[in-house]
């Protein structure tokens, strides 16, 4: 081949296909003697390997198929998984936005004024969910093991940090005015004397106001006492609890005046 | 003759054994194949031609198997091995065209 030929090609590829016999066939020829045995030997050799290579490869290729599609396969299921759980979510967020904003709204309608003046001052009787728990000294008659004034207000107060909405004692309504303490032998709640068996009921959502009594400093005390003294108390959900209201005269103010706020 | 017992037992031994590649081996054996393949369908083009060498073949499928090779192994270090082993699988790609091309002209004359 010409060394004018080798350029006239113009285009790489067009080279290619141009030169696309190895030019060593071209040139090698004219010397050569004719083959041997050995090189025809060698010749079967290569022909072997490369045999040898191309069902290697393509065997191999048949192998990893199966392993690649499962792959391909799960990780397929894997986005569609995912996807459902990205719309599930999406839609989840979409739900409780729309809550949020109709709460927010409600919340607005209101003017962040309680609903009902008379529940919250106590003044009236209520009724919703709640819990009722039941207290009672400890049976060994040891000093440790009764309930005192003190215990009731830890317990009440708890009732408020867990979130109830209206607290009784013995049916005696915890209102703004209400003390809790020991008078002489008996406890009393808005000056009335109540005796044991002490049941206290609180209005709130159960399941919440359970867990976040047990959970605050007020229900540890209260699990304390019942394990160390022998107190008994339990906590029962109710799905329906009436609270009477707080007797008058603990709802009656005397020198209180309104400050009338500016707004 | 005797290439055609080679290919023979060579394609036997293949589904035989079943040989599994080594992991390192792997990228380089689908290259290399194809460049043996380059070599053969030059060879038998010159045998068609009369022209046909066994050391200019010897050499031609050796030195095209470790170049391809080479090649994609070189494309690896630098990042850009899928592409060049496209390159290579397109050069020699158009070789064996060219090349079956010229047996088919030289067989059907046309």
């Amino acid at each position: 081949m010409s060394e004018e030929q080798h350029w006239s090609a113009t285009g790489l590829l067009e080279q290619i296909s141009e030169n696309a016999l190895d030019d060593d066939y071209y040139i090698v020829r004219a010397s050569e003697p004719r083959p041997s045995r050995i090189s025809g030997l060698v010749v079967g050799v290569l022909l072997t390997s490369f045999a040898l290579f191309v069902t290697t490869a393509a065997v191999q290729t048949r192998n990893d198929r199966p392993a690649t599609e499962l792959e391909q396969r799960t990780l397929a299921a894997d986005i569609k998984e995912r996807q459902k759980l990205l719309d599930e979510r999406r839609a989840t967020a979409a739900g409780l936005s729309a809550e949020v904003q109709s709460l927010r709204r409600s919340g607005e309608a209101d003017g962040g004024q309680p609903a009902d003046l008379g529940v919250l001052a106590a003044s009236e009787s209520v009724h919703g969910p709640g819990i009722v728990i039941a207290a009672q000294s400890s049976r060994n008659g040891l000093e440790a093991g009764r309930i005192t004034d003190r215990d009731l207000q830890v317990l009440v107060n708890g009732l408020w940090y867990a979130g109830a909405e209206a607290v009784a004692v013995n049916e005696n309504r915890v209102g703004a005015l209400t003390s809790i303490r020991t008078a002489g032998d008996a406890i009393t709640v808005n000056f009335r004397s109540i005796s044991a068996p002490y049941t206290i009921v609180a209005l709130g959502d159960s399941d919440s106001l359970r867990t976040r009594l047990a959970q605050n400093p007020a229900g540890a005390y209260w699990e304390d006492r019942r394990k160390r003294s022998g107190v008994q108390y339990a906590v029962t959900p109710s799905s329906d609890v009436t609270l009477p209201a707080a007797p008058k005269e603990r709802l009656a103010l005397k020198h209180a005046a309104n400050l009338e706020v500016s707004r | 003759m005797i290439p055609v017992i080679g290919l023979v037992v060579g394609l036997g031994l293949g589904l035989w054994l079943q040989p599994t590649v080594p992991v390192w081996l792997q990228p380089y054996l689908p290259i290399a194949v194809v460049a043996a393949l380059d070599a053969v369908v030059g060879a038998l083009r010159a045998l068609g031609e009369k022209r046909f060498n066994d050391r200019v073949f010897v050499i031609s499928f050796i030195s095209n198997v470790i170049i391809a090779s080479a090649m994609v192994f070189l494309g690896d270090q630098l990042g850009v091995g899928s592409q060049l082993s496209t390159g290579v699988i397109v050069v020699l790609g158009i070789r064996i065209f060219a090349n079956a091309a010229a047996i088919r002209r030289r067989i059907f004359h046309a």
